[in-house]
């Protein structure tokens, strides 16, 4: 039996975009234990509902990541129009599922470039981020904000995407469906990448179920969970499976993602030859005085949203649970027995935005 | 093979002009809905402060006493919630980004006008009103009371910006600013 040592990981760490420590317990070359902490940046977003009026708080919750802040605004809208009983026009929940899919796939970009950063391949880090500007410009186009967009509101949306528009930004994600395969065929068929993930971090199905893994960390197990099955928005129109694999391996997260990557662009051109004409918002008129949650499918895993009105401009509480903050304990447990040296891969493939889990 | 596609990649954007601009030698182009920095216009302004009551960051400060509108780039988030609830749309999120500042500084603009002109004028209400408190609940300044049993209504000039939001919701077109 080797000598225990304890080596710290993070919060500052070359491959980690964002601050998590880990106390990595470790004999020889493997690590025996990891003891999470997290609290670096706890920024108390949920309470300005005590400072900010309801209408006004989107823009202080879409703050909570600059990654997948559509969804999060869009959650919170959703929480609060269901505490209201606010029926939201059919054009309005078509256009958020596209600008949703749309930060599905930006962040989905972002992530495997981050992912070919951290085992050290370069190019293919900045080939996806390269790809990832096109859709970057289509926010900017459409919302006027790259990664912030403040177009949610409760009731619908702010602004609206003339249908010519619509049409511009499929042919967009049609021009770069070909380079996009192209860069993704290299994250699953590469040797050294390939050698960097396969049978790695092995989370089986029944961990990820004991564990309440979510998100593509749960689907890269075989345990079929979105949220959008549910059936919310304009996703009941749109004919979509989630994307499944069995190997619970850093593999099968890398390739659950790269599949839901194409999977976003088909629904965005199912949504775009579907969306209705009409109004893109309702007045809204009261304030919320009850409680409601509502779940989202970001683009890490499901993520809950809890208001609680008391009638008056302030809610008395709100509150956001992130996937990473339930994918934590799931990494934990695959970090048991791996190799030192595989601990960045694995950290990596939970996606952790930290930023989200602290709020 | 799959170094080979990658090995495809590269070449090819050895041959191609860079992704990136050359910044700030070849300028940013700004597409038409980007959102930079919030415009006044401080001839149509107000000077209500319904903005700096909406900021979610509290970047904008509105002082009557000293006719000015200031904002603090730097805490702005141009989420344009100020734009949306200016009740005379003096307000427009521009769609180019303001120089960086080294430090926090507030850029404040004046009314240029003379303080009197809101002086002048006050809120009239006729005897057509119907005491249904619409404009009450409509007034960003709190300035009215309605009391419907004992039929009187009543407001502060002290606290009136005439933004005149309540002249705008009353149905019973009562109110008016002279």
């Amino acid at each position: 039996m080797g000598k225990r040592t304890i080596i710290p990981f993070g919060p500052q760490h070359p491959v980690l975009p964002e601050p998590i420590h880990l106390d990595l317990v470790i004999e020889d070359e493997s690590v025996l234990e990891a003891i999470p902490s997290i609290g670096f940046i706890h920024r108390g977003l949920e309470k300005l509902v005590e400072k900010n009026e309801w209408p006004e708080m989107v823009y202080v919750i879409e703050r909570v990541c600059g990654i997948c802040s559509f969804g999060h605004g869009w959650g919170y809208c959703k929480s609060v129009e269901g505490n209201m009983g606010v029926e939201v026009p059919a054009r309005a929940e078509y256009l958020r599922t596209i600008w949703h899919e749309l930060g599905r796939m930006h962040s989905h970009l972002l992530w495997l470039g981050l992912l070919a950063d951290g085992f050290g391949f370069e190019s293919l880090f900045m080939h996806s981020w390269r790809i990832r500007e096109t859709i970057l410009n289509i926010f900017e186009e459409t919302t006027g904000g790259r990664v912030i967009f403040s177009v949610c509101k409760v009731g619908g949306v702010r602004k609206d995407i003339s249908n010519e528009k619509l049409n511009d930004i499929e042919n967009t994600l049609r021009g770069i469906r070909a380079e996009t395969t192209e860069l993704t065929n290299v994250f699953l068929e590469d040797v050294s990448v390939r050698n960097r993930l396969v049978g790695v971090g092995a989370l089986t199905k029944q961990d990820a179920i004991d564990l309440c893994a979510v998100g593509p960390v749960a689907r890269g197990s075989g345990l079929v969970m979105d949220v959008r099955l549910d059936g919310h928005s304009a996703y009941p129109d749109l004919d979509f499976a989630p994307c499944i694999e069995t190997d619970g391996d850093c593999y099968a997260r890398c390739k659950v993602r790269i599949r839901e990557l194409f999977q976003s662009m088909d629904l965005i051109t199912q949504a775009v030859s579907k969306i209705p004409d009409g109004e893109i918002e309702v007045k809204v008129k009261g304030n919320p005085s009850g409680e409601f949650v509502a779940r989202m499918e970001q683009p890490r895993g499901e993520a809950y949203y809890y208001s609680k009105g008391n009638g008056s401009k302030f809610l008395e509480r709100m509150r956001v649970r992130t996937p990473t903050n339930a994918n934590i304990p799931a990494l934990v447990k695959t970090l048991q027995g791996c190799d030192l040296a595989d601990v960045p891969m694995l950290v990596l493939t939970i996606d952790p935005c930290i930023s989200c889990t602290e709020r | 093979m799959a170094n080979l596609k990658i090995g495809r990649m590269v070449m090819r954007s050895l041959f191609k002009k860079p992704a990136t601009l050359m910044y700030p030698v070849i300028p940013r182009e700004y597409k038409e809905r980007t959102r930079g920095h919030i415009a006044v216009d401080m001839n149509e302004c107000i000077l209500c402060g319904i903005c700096m009551k909406k900021c979610p960051t509290d970047a904008i400060t509105v002082s009557r006493d000293a006719r000015t509108w200031s904002i603090q780039r730097m805490r702005c988030i141009q989420c344009s919630c100020c734009v949306d609830v200016c009740p005379k749309k003096c307000l427009v999120n521009e769609n180019a980004y303001t120089i960086p500042d080294v430090i926090k500084i507030a850029d404040t603009f004046e009314k240029p006008d003379e303080p009197s002109a809101a002086g002048e004028t006050s809120l009239k209400c006729d005897d057509t009103c119907v005491f249904c408190g619409i404009c009450v609940k409509k007034c960003p300044a709190e300035a009215i009371t309605v009391d419907r049993s004992a039929k009187k209504w009543e407001v502060d000039n002290e606290k009136c910006t005439r933004c005149s939001l309540c002249v705008e919701s009353c149905p019973k077109k009562s109110l008016s600013i002279e």
